[in-house]
């Protein structure tokens, strides 16, 4: 299905621990959006912010989706501020979309737990490994196990990083498939962790993005095969495939 | 009724608003109907593929983007033989912009090209090392670029100028005397972001292109000054994103317009700006554009 471009109304604005979750009304994500879609977001009747911000879908309801942001610069600010019935831009669903497994591994830190909450709905089991900053900054992790998803946390403030946590749980780990989405320097040292296993992992990119429709050439991320698109054959790349020099 | 066509030294086109280049792709298809566009310039093509510059290399700025993209292409056989196929199932105006780092590659490009409205000349962009606005700040390389590549076909020549020349009207005076059909004015402004976390530039090469609404008064400056001297239709682009700004661009003279950054922001500008444009004509009593062109002066 192509995307569409609309503009849609915010009918619920909360915080979910340190993030917002904005609820837009939509009767018809549901029939398109799939595992791995992403979309553009701008802010209605506005030239600045001029660019609307990429984001992950969150959940997918019958008549709404919902996104999650965390607050790092202005216009994530502005989202997070939105009130009930205003309207935003809605380009999307964007990206290459995938079949998950039934069952395998995810590795989120942080925010990267969006699009991976998003994903654990497409499937039937699992694992997941997470790791935050801060004990509040962890979310969903009773929704995850209601999902049949294991769950071991850490946060930096009483542990480590969540590459030490797949260190420790390397057996877990063997034969599934992988999916990674988190900061980049956590992506390049789960790489060197994960050794062999690294053949079966996947990783949520992000880059910095114009269009989101494979217009600008803005979201080039260095692959073995040169540069790829993000918007346009990710957000989900092998993480073998992708070059961090 | 009213009459948005325009006929740009022979170019005829429904309307008068065309995609520029290099801020769209065929996916974008899918979101604006092109059949109701004016036309479509594709994003510069080299003879061979180019890889484009390392990331990052696009951001945001106040009012509008900063891009070092580096003209990210997959060569110009690509362009004839995947490319303009699909987009001749569109009934719009197709246009193909080319850049070459050599008046040689100019001469190669425009002779390969067939079957489009016009070839519009990039001797504009900033984010090459070679040729690009290197060429194009230069009176005397842009004739040269021009002659050489209207020799090589019979096609509309369309040139399009950077806003980094010492003296814009100069150059597009070169243009014209060596044989272009229209001036597309203006490529996007050298612009600068540094990251105050590293103290560095943002962007991974640095100097980048600045578009988008920031630079639409400096663009139509540049645009009005190149109206009123030179003869051959001008085609404005720089920060247009409402019908005010493109009708702005025809008082100061502009015969088109070309819509860039404003599809990021909302990609039906293009077609909302038609729409408008024709209920504000319609409002105030014009027939057509003639009417208002150069009202300015
Ligand atoms: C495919 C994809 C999915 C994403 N999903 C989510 C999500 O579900 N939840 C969430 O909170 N964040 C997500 N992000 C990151 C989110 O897009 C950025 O945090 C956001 O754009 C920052 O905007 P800002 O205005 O707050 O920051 P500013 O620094 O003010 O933004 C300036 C410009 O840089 C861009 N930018 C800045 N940081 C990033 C970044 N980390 N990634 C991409 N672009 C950036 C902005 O989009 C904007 O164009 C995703 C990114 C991508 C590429
Ligand atoms: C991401 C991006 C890529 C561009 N690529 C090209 C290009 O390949 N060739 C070209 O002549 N101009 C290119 N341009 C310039 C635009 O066509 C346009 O002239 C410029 O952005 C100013 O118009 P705007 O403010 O409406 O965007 C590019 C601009 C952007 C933002
Ligand atoms: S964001 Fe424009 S090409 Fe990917």
């Amino acid at each position: 299905m192509p995307p569409t471009y609309r503009i849609l109304p915010v009918i619920e604005n909360r915080s979910l621990g340190p993030y917002t979750y904005l609820r837009i009304e939509d009767p018809e994500m549901l029939l398109v959006a799939r595992c791995g879609h992403f979309l553009m977001v701008g802010f209605s009747s506005s030239i600045d912010p001029f660019l609307p911000r990429p984001l992950s879908l969150f959940e997918v309801e019958e008549n709404s989706f919902s996104i999650l942001v965390k607050v790092r610069g202005r216009g994530s600010d502005l989202l997070s501020k939105t009130r009930e019935g205003e309207n935003l831009k809605i380009l999307g669903p964007l990206g290459t979309p995938f079949n998950p497994p039934e069952s395998g591994v995810l590795i989120a830190g942080g925010i990267g737990i969006a699009p991976l909450y998003y994903q654990s709905g497409w499937m039937k089991s699992g694992k997941l490994f997470y790791g935050t900053k801060k004990k509040e900054e962890l979310i969903l992790t009773r929704e995850m196990e209601e999902r049949d998803f294991t769950v071991k946390t850490i946060t930096q403030e009483n542990g480590g990083t969540v590459c030490d946590l797949v260190r420790m749980n390397k057996n877990d780990i063997e034969g599934e498939k992988i999916f990674i989405c988190g900061p980049w320097d956590m992506i390049r040292a789960l790489k060197e962790i994960l050794g062999e296993f690294a053949r079966n992992a996947f990783v949520y990119l992000e880059r910095r993005m114009g269009c989101g429709l494979g217009g600008c050439k803005s979201c080039a991320v260095k692959t073995n095969s040169g540069y790829k698109l993000v918007c346009q054959e990710g957000p989900l790349f092998p993480l073998s495939e992708v070059r961090f020099d | 009724m009213i009459d948005l066509s325009v006929n740009l030294s022979g170019i005829k086109l429904k309307n008068p608003v065309i995609l520029a280049s290099g801020v769209w792709d065929l996916p974008y298809r899918e979101i604006i109907d092109f059949d109701r566009l004016g036309g479509v310039i594709y994003k510069g093509v080299s003879l061979k593929p180019k890889e484009g510059n390392p990331p990052p290399r696009l951001t945001e700025t106040p009012c509008g983007v900063i891009n070092s993209i580096g003209l990210e292409n997959e060569g110009v056989m690509n362009f004839i033989e995947e490319i303009l196929p699909t987009l001749k199932e569109s009934n719009t105006a197709i246009f193909s912009n080319i850049f070459g780092e050599s008046i040689e590659e100019f001469s190669k490009l425009s002779s390969l090209i067939r079957d489009v409205s016009g070839i519009e000349v990039n001797v504009s962009c900033p984010n090459v090392d070679k040729g690009g606005l290197l060429f194009g700040k230069d009176p005397n390389i842009v004739y040269s670029i021009t002659k050489s590549v209207c020799n090589e076909t019979d096609l509309p020549v369309i040139v399009k100028l950077t806003p980094s020349s010492a003296n814009i009207v100069e150059v597009a005076q070169a243009a014209s005397d060596a044989g272009a059909s229209a001036i597309s004015a203006v490529n996007t402004f050298q612009g600068l972001v540094i990251d105050i976390e590293t103290g560095k530039p943002l962007l991974k090469r640095g100097v980048g292109g600045v578009s988008g609404p920031a630079i639409k008064p400096l663009a139509l400056y540049n645009v009005y000054q190149i109206a009123k001297s030179v003869d051959i239709p001008v085609i404005g682009s720089g920060g247009i994103t409402t019908y005010q700004d493109a009708l702005e661009y025809f008082f100061a003279g502009s015969s088109a317009i070309q819509i860039g950054s404003a599809i990021f922001n909302n990609p039906l500008a293009p077609i909302q700006i038609i729409d408008n444009l024709k209920k504000w004509m319609e409002r105030k009593g014009y027939k057509n554009l003639k009417e208002l062109k150069g009202k300015y002066e």
